[in-house]
């Protein structure tokens, strides 16, 4: 059965050549593509099957019993681990996690200055015109607002001493 | 690197001679090359089948249309109306006349997968005058 099927692909992919070059040497354009596309098909299908035939081999040379000495070097020159070697102080060398912390920092600092400079930019004196300019709308009239007596008279009373008021009253004319 | 053998290396070298042969032949066998020619027209006889077509298309519509695209590959057009000579048989006239180039470039369309359900086969291409 697998022979035949062989036999099939190579027979189809060989007849699929042929008649692709007798369609191009006859100038018919869509059968030459109509037949190319049967060679890629077959193709295709050969390389599939080479694979899985050359994988089917390795799978079946992987079944058959271990070396004996190779098992025994292989578990003689096994690596030892010790995954927390890196915690382990030493003199002689630099810890990986100082060199992260450090670097970190010095990382962290850099970007600190970077933002505190841009930071400082941001207020100039052509930025505070117009923030006063956005101000005006609600400033307090020019005039003052109207203050009755008994809270002008009340700003004399020890204790009673308001500084918004004051201010009011600075405005107003008034000491 | 893996020595080879004389008999693979044989084998590798007619295959490979083949290969550029058949390479070379095949672009021969498709450039254009147009020559002049001394015939006024050509004569064009073809036999159509058709199968599984749409039933309201006949199949003198279904040559005249594949004709007509063929036609428009090489210099040529039709001369006249194309005539149904029965059993399936149908005559058209081309003008001017056809080159090699252009005679193989249009038997090669009317034969070719053109019009669904349609295979027409070249009986004759001949020169008139």
């Amino acid at each position: 059965m697998r022979t035949i099927a062989w036999l099939a692909g190579v027979g189809t992919l060989l007849a699929g050549v042929f008649y692709m070059v007798v369609s191009l040497n006859r100038w018919e354009w869509n059968r030459a593509l109509f037949f190319g596309l049967i060679v890629l098909i077959a193709e295709i299908a050969l390389a599939t099957g080479l694979v899985l035939r050359r994988l089917s081999r390795l799978e079946h040379n992987l079944k058959g019993p271990a070396d004996a000495d190779v098992v025994q070097i292989l578990r003689e020159t096994r690596p030892t681990r010790d995954r927390f070697a890196w915690m382990r102080e030493s003199s002689g060398q630099l810890n990986v996690f100082i060199t992260f912390l450090v670097g970190g920092g010095v990382l962290l600092s850099g970007i600190a200055w970077i933002v505190d400079r841009v930071a400082s930019k941001t207020s100039s004196p052509a930025g505070e015109e117009r923030l006063a300019r956005q101000l005006y709308p609600i400033s307090y009239p020019a005039g003052g607002l109207l203050l009755d007596d008994i809270t002008v008279l009340a700003q004399d009373v020890p204790g009673a001493d308001d500084r918004q008021i004051r201010q009011l009253l600075r405005r107003g004319g008034r000491p | 690197m893996t020595k080879l053998s004389p008999v693979k290396l044989a084998f590798g070298t007619v295959g490979l001679a083949v290969g550029i042969v058949g390479v070379l032949a095949l672009r021969e066998a498709t450039l254009s090359t147009h020559e002049a020619v001394d015939a006024r027209q050509v004569e064009l006889v073809v036999d159509a089948r058709s199968a599984g077509g749409e039933p309201s298309q006949t199949l003198a519509e279904m040559v005249e249309a594949h004709l007509l695209t063929c036609r428009l590959e090489v210099t040529s057009d039709l001369a006249g109306p194309i005539e149904s000579l029965g059993d399936g048989r149908f005559r058209a006239v081309f003008e001017p006349a056809m080159d090699e180039t252009n005679r193989r470039q249009f038997r090669g369309c009317v034969e070719d997968f053109i019009v669904d359900h349609l295979q027409i086969n070249v009986l004759e291409l001949n020169d008139l005058d």
